[in-house]
């Protein structure tokens, strides 16, 4: 039935391929271009650069260094965020009482699934005002608050949350605090889509084993996690996207947007520095072209590694 | 089950890598599509009106002016009656009033393409002065500084000026700005908690070393800054560098000349400054403070002194809209008995170049015609009329801030604020502490917060300090895409 | 073998364990007793780690500015609605919604419809060109919005200036950018989706006459329907939470048009507000009246937002 086939495809195509290449690819396409002059974004003329700008990035030491960020939280954070929403899914599915022959969650726990959601379902703006105060640095802020209360922390040193570059295990603390912030905002979707998925695991499976003297530890890593490997490799690839943004957070909570000096910059601060503040735009779109090939070249392989395998009952 | 292509399997890093390479190849051809597009739209100059002595700078008939007003501690309340000024003198125009706080994420993208009359940058979106007027984006404003008075017609807009405020506007050479507000940074404290205490105001960093550890036993911190935004303590520090190495110091600073960050007085400067750091002065997590939270703490008698420019009270007072007549119930902000007292920077030494007294006097709260704006004669006329005793009158009396427009603030009557005020601007006279680095260089602006905050945080010495200070210069005078100034 | 559209229906309808348990007696089991501990210990920690700073953010909205500022711990010394009233009119948060709430029902159905399109076509149709337009699509999901943002005004202030109603400042123009800037991942998302449905049924509509657009939109589209849900709920919460876009975008061409802001964007405004006038019992009160709708409209639907994210794991 070949016939209408080709008008069909080119009908179906035409309205979304529209769409996005004049809104989507047209303006980067603009990008890609302007990342060969020296344009500032203010005015229109954009005189022609060649190859400068890539070449400046080489030796651009705070742009590595945000690199490096990104790549800190390409690391950890969907390594903490999957491992948390794993264990919270499966205290929540497994985790509860149960008699020889049943395995089941813990009393409630569809009324923790609500609560631990409610984050992603608020505004990151929201968010953000949130843990803005919650870091507050001295001894009025919340978490201080409590913790010179209890006698935790010492009241002439309050912790300095987002305000501190010293390291921790080789990264600056504001980055830690900054993956709290993340981590806690994104536990709850994953943890229901992986809740989600141990439901859809036949109890059979589990209490066949358990029947055989397996403990639930063992069945998590012996059943559950194998068979959850699908929803994890979609959670690794959205969350690595995430990973390599970052931009609303750094911006909106610590000092000078990528401070304190410099020690939370990731990659889009700094190009959105150059940008929009010292009006390099041909600089900040040979950056963006950059990332856009790193993330390309990461994310291909991310997908290879990660690919999906047909799991079989 | 159906056979289903594994489509992500094809995505194999190898044909991704074949991929970029082949977009790298694009480049080239993509290139001369940029004369066509980057350059494409001629901009015709805008012509204006017939120029009368009742329109001096011609402005279009029945044209519209597009006015963006930031929104932030002076409110949108008082440009009204600059717009009604314009619009009686000129029947016909309309000027259109818009508000905003997000000048540069709304006013960048209109840039090249439909920028407004007029802009009120300002406020922590603010465009950078100094990059606009390097792209070629800002109208030169001689023809509004040289236009008559609103009010006399035979004095020009530029005498009626205070002084050093078309200098502050000024970027290579010419004035692309205009500074409307006037005020001074200064050091403030509570007199009626010193008064009570029996301590004197220091005048000397010795002074304040010696009178620190009453403070601190009467169980107060000494000191308390804006941590977050540390361009607060940069005003007194720079200060103090300049008040004790002389002008000269000053100049070499701002024309970023080799070690100008490395001489004695600098370190002598820092080496107080993190000596009130290192026994404690600060009050904790300062550091991490907004400017409120820390205006605050200071209010409610957590800290003694505070550095912050002439706009504090009126940031401070509770309610913020004066039409706005909520009950503060236990919500007022300055505590009832706070006598708001700005001091001067103290002399750091007995031999400071610079004598007690000297401040920092600015010109601040920019305002920019746009390059390619439609209507900037329309625009530069909105100036003139915010220049008129009627328009600059307004904007002191619903702001209690002080107008660039001599005599302005006249009618405006006031607190221990205003009053103190007034002292340290008369005490100034002549010894003018002039910083011009931050408008020059919004790269030193941004970059000097780093080192600031890291040395009011104890986690740098007075050397490192130094250190960073110098690369910083040492990179914007190196980097050729930065338009050097000097003064 | 299970067919993935199988598993991914009977796992929508099967209860959540919990729920089953609910209706059990809970007596002393044998085994698991610590474990239970153990997880209701943990369980409890994580829910006042997510509950707590919001019923603070609520507290606060009945405080006055200095009292937030000073002792932002305690409770409010009265009720003070004002801050609502402050933030109703000047942060006009009931207006914020409804632009909000009209955008997103556009930006969402315009999304999945196009996308499943895109999709589903570039999913199961071979012809020249098919891998390009894929790779096109999947190359937009690692691209930062903001580095497009200023050609993006340009384009938009171009088409506008010939079609205004596509313009700055309409929501046409916004859905249509939201549509674009979702569609990656969407294409992504639901390619995968379309290429797992068995072709059987497909092959049998066809021998029975049916048209690719009759196939498309009367067999495939309800195959794909967790899927559907899926990525539907990965859009509302991306376009939800989109700030950048609506700020340059949605800005009045005219002094006499109001500016069609998003809520993100207004709170945003009031955050940026707050650092001038102080105000933070308005930015709290505003908070709280854009925090709670959202809140109850996901109480009330979790039952089916979290089934449908069974749909997304089971492709």
């Amino acid at each position: 039935m070949r016939h209408g086939r080709g008008r069909f495809v080119a009908g179906f195509l035409a309205a979304p391929l529209a769409v996005y290449l004049i809104f989507m690819i047209w303006p980067y396409v603009q990008t890609l271009m302007y990342s060969f002059t020296s344009w500032g974004g203010f005015s229109n003329e954009a005189p022609f650069a060649g190859l400068d700008n890539y070449r400046q990035l080489l030796s651009d030491d705070t742009f590595q260094a945000a690199l490096l960020h990104n790549v800190f939280f390409l690391v950890a954070l969907p390594l903490v965020t999957i491992l948390l929403a794993l264990f919270f899914a499966f205290l929540l599915n497994v985790g509860g009482r149960g008699n020889r022959a049943g395995v089941r969650g813990v009393f409630g726990s569809s009324v923790y699934k609500v609560i631990f959601f409610f984050p992603q379902v608020l505004s990151v703006a929201i968010i953000v005002i949130l843990w803005d105060a919650l870091y507050r640095t001295d001894g009025q802020g919340l978490i201080n608050f409590l913790l010179i209360k209890l006698h935790l922390v010492d009241p002439n040193h309050p912790l300095q949350f987002v305000n501190d570059p010293t390291p921790f295990l080789g990264v600056p603390k504001v980055l830690w605090w900054i993956l709290i912030v993340v981590v806690w905002a994104n536990v709850g979707f994953y943890l229901v889509l992986f809740s989600a998925a141990m439901q859809s695991i036949s109890k059979d499976i589990y209490e066949a084993a358990m029947l055989d003297g397996a403990t639930r530890v063992h069945t998590f890593f012996r059943i559950t996690l194998p068979l959850l490997r699908d929803s994890v490799s979609v959670a690794w690839v959205y969350i690595g996207f995430v990973a390599l943004d970052m931009f609303v957070w750094i911006f909106a909570l610590t000092p000078q947007q990528g401070g304190p000096n410099h020690a939370s910059e990731v990659f889009a601060t700094v190009l959105w520095r150059e940008a929009f503040t010292r009006g390099q735009f041909g600089y900040a779109c040979a950056m963006g072209v950059a990332m856009a090939i790193f993330t390309l070249i990461l994310g291909a392989i991310q997908l290879t590694a990660t690919r999906r395998e047909r799991i079989e009952l | 089950m159906a056979s289903t292509p594994d489509t992500v399997s094809d995505l194999s890093r190898r044909t991704l890598l074949r991929r970029a390479a082949a977009a790298g190849l694009l480049a080239s051809p993509a290139a001369g599509l940029l004369s066509a597009c980057a350059t494409g739209s001629s901009d015709k100059p805008a012509t204006g009106g017939d120029k009368s002595s009742d329109n001096p700078l011609g402005v279009p008939k029945d044209s519209a002016v597009e006015v963006i007003v930031f929104n932030g501690g002076f409110g949108d309340k008082y440009p009204a009656t600059d717009q009604q000024l314009v619009q009686e003198k000129h029947a016909g125009v309309k000027v259109d009033l818009k508000f905003t706080q997000k000048i540069k994420t709304e006013m960048q993208p209109r840039f090249s393409a439909t920028p407004p009359d007029l802009i009120n940058n300002a406020g922590a979106d603010m465009m950078g002065n100094d990059v606009l007027a390097n792209q070629g984006a800002l109208l030169d404003l001689t023809p509004l500084l040289d236009a008559p008075s609103w009010d006399d017609p035979a004095k020009k807009v530029r005498d009626t000026l205070a002084a050093g405020t078309v200098d502050s506007g000024t970027l290579n050479g010419k004035p692309y700005a205009l500074n409307y507000v006037y005020g001074v940074f200064g050091i403030w404290y509570n007199a009626a908690l010193f008064t009570s205490k029996g301590w004197n105001p220091p005048k000397t960093f010795d002074d304040f070393f010696t009178l620190a550890e009453q403070i601190k036993a009467a169980g107060i911190a000494p000191w308390v800054h804006a941590g977050k935004y540390p361009y607060y303590m940069g005003w007194p520090l720079m200060d103090w560098i300049q008040k004790l190495g002389g002008p000269e110091q000053g100049r070499a600073i701002d024309n970023l000349e080799d070690g100008a960050w490395k001489t004695d007085e600098v370190k002598q400067v820092i080496t107080r400054i993190q000596e009130m750091v290192s026994k404690g002065y600060v009050l904790p997590g300062s550091e991490g403070l907004s400017h409120l939270q820390s205006q605050q703490a200071w209010l409610d008698g957590k800290a003694a002194f505070i550095p912050v420019g002439t706009w504090l009270e009126s940031e401070m007072s509770s309610p913020p809209d004066p039409k706005d007549d909520r009950e503060p119930k236990g919500g007022r902000k300055i505590p009832p008995g706070f006598e708001m007292t700005m001091l001067p920077v103290w002399d750091v030494t007995g031999g400071d170049k610079m004598p007690y007294g000297a401040a920092r006097t600015y010109a601040a709260e920019s305002w920019v015609v746009p390059a390619k704006a439609k209507n900037p004669q329309g625009g530069m006329e909105f100036l003139r009329a915010m220049l008129s005793k009627a328009g600059a009158g307004k904007f002191s009396e619903l702001t209690k801030a002080p107008t660039v427009l001599q005599g302005g603030a006249d009618a405006v009557t006031g607190s221990t604020a205003l009053a103190s005020i007034n002292n340290v601007i008369k005490g100034v006279g002549s010894n003018q502490i002039i910083v011009r680095i931050n408008d020059w260089y919004a790269d030193f602006y941004n970059g000097h917060q780093g080192p600031i905050g890291e040395l009011m945080a104890g986690r740098s010495g007075v050397d490192k300090f130094m250190d960073d200070m110098q690369r910083l210069a040492d990179k914007i005078k190196k980097d050729s895409k930065v338009k050097k100034q000097s003064r | 073998m299970t067919t993935v559209s199988d598993t991914a229906s009977t796992s929508a309808i099967t209860p959540a364990p919990g729920e089953r348990i609910g209706l059990r007696r809970p007596g002393r089991g044998e085994r698991g007793g610590v474990l239970n501990v153990f997880s209701h210990a943990i369980l409890v920690c994580w829910g006042l780690m997510v509950a707590l700073p919001l019923l603070w953010a609520v507290m606060s909205a009945f405080k006055t500015d200095a009292e937030i500022v000073r002792d932002p711990i305690g409770l409010p010394d009265g009720l003070h609605w004002e801050n609502f009233t402050t933030a109703w009119t000047t942060g006009h948060i009931g207006d914020l919604f409804l632009n909000t709430v009209i955008v997103m029902a556009g930006g969402v159905a315009g999304t999945m419809l196009l996308g499943a399109m895109a999709a589903y076509v570039l999913a199961r149709y071979d012809f020249p060109g098919n891998r390009a337009i894929y790779y096109l699509f999947i190359a937009g999901l690692t691209l930062p919005i903001f580095l497009a943002i200023v050609p993006l005004y340009k384009v938009v202030a171009n088409i506008g200036a010939s079609f205004p109603w596509l313009g700055l400042n309409s929501y046409l123009m916004l859905v249509i950018v939201y549509i674009a800037f979702s569609l990656p991942f969407t294409v992504f998302f639901l390619h995968s989706f379309f290429r797992t449905l068995p072709t059987e049924i497909a092959e049998a509509a066809i021998m029975d006459g049916a048209t690719h657009t009759k196939l498309f939109f009367k067999v495939m589209l309800p195959m794909a329907k967790p899927g559907l849900i899926s990525i539907g709920i990965f859009n509302v919460i991306g376009q939800w939470n989109q700030w950048l876009l609506p700020t340059v975008l949605m800005q009045p061409q005219s002094g006499g048009e109001e500016k069609h802001a998003m809520l993100a964007q207004g709170l945003i405004e009031l955050m940026v507000n707050q650092g001038y006038q102080g105000d933070y019992g308005a930015l709290f009160a505003g908070t709280t009246m854009a925090m709670l709708p959202i809140l109850i409209v996901y109480v009330s639907f979790q039952r089916q937002v979290q089934a449908g994210l069974t749909g997304a794991t089971l492709k």
